[in-house]
């Protein structure tokens, strides 16, 4: 199917593409917010995270709340705009489908 | 499972962590903040109109100012730090204070007529209030509705003690907003 082509392996995984769905839509998130939003063990969450990192799409900061050090992560201008060709390349894939 | 159907199996996840992130009802804290802020500032008009100004100018800057730090260190606590709905909530609050500012302003250059003038507030803050809940936060379309309905009550029939009676309904309705956020939260804490 020509529609897959157009996807973008980084947001293959689910949790991946729900990270970048998030941060597009709320800007900055902490690592131990995803772990409560997305339900995931430290590891693997930090696999997925990394992994967008590794691409250039995450952009993080290091910050302390109450003496605690919170890690918090961005979608970068790449990222957004990988997001938003994954997205239309998923649009085409379910319309290639419904017709 | 066809590629459409991963396809839709991992959007309906995604839908479902987004949906699950939109729940938020508010800061607790800031609901209550208001409502001791609005309870004493209402009542005032009916015991001592001549500090009622003053209260509004020092309070309404004040806890403007407050609810802001309160919104910030929330939004540390909750590791979920939302600029652009933070620019939409300062940009919302600072067109009311305008506004609260030129309501003001007959008074100011000694033209207005004082009961006019605290109807007009209560006017723009239940319109505020009101569009808040619509845009903003869910639980303040009751409190700005319930100020709209003690304006109608206002010019309609006059009655005793309307401030008064209007500021603890709605310190009232903004103390249950706040109860109600507080739970929401405390139990999305615990799933």
């Amino acid at each position: 199917m020509k529609a897959l082509e157009g996807l973008d392996s980084a947001f293959e995984h689910r949790a991946r593409l729900a990270i970048a769905v998030l941060l597009a839509r709320h800007g900055e998130i902490s690592f131990a917010r995803f772990k409560q939003e997305l339900d995931m063990t430290d590891g693997n969450l930090g696999a997925q995270l990394r992994r967008l990192e590794d691409e250039g799409y995450l952009g993080l900061r290091r910050d302390f709340v109450e003496r605690k050090p919170v890690t918090w992560y961005a979608l970068s201008k790449p990222g957004r705009k990988a997001l938003d060709k994954h997205l239309a390349a998923l649009r085409a894939v379910i319309a290639a489908s419904t017709v | 499972m066809t590629d459409s159907e991963r396809v839709q199996q991992d959007l309906d996840y995604v839908r479902n962590v987004v949906r699950h992130h939109d729940a938020d009802l508010g800061v607790p804290a800031i609901y209550f903040l208001w409502a001791v802020i609005i309870l004493v500032g209402f009542a005032l008009p009916d015991l001592a109109a001549r500090l009622a100004g003053r209260y509004w100018l020092l309070a309404g800057i004040g806890g403007g100012l407050l609810s802001w730090w309160l919104g910030a260190r929330d939004a540390k606590r909750s590791g979920l730090n939302d600029v652009a709905l933070g620019k939409r909530h300062g940009l919302h609050w600072l067109i009311t204070g305008v506004a609260f500012l030129l309501s003001a302003l007959p008074l100011i250059v000694g033209r207005g007529d004082p009961g006019a003038a605290v109807g007009n507030f209560l006017l723009i803050a239940g319109l505020s209030y009101a569009l808040a809940g619509v845009h903003l936060n869910r639980p303040m379309l009751w409190s700005g509705l319930l100020m709209l309905a003690a304006y109608g009550a206002l010019q309609l029939f006059a009655p005793p003690y309307t401030w008064t009676i209007t500021g603890i309904v709605i310190a009232l309705s903004l103390a249950w907003a706040g109860l109600s956020a507080q739970r929401a939260r405390n139990a999305g804490s615990l799933q």
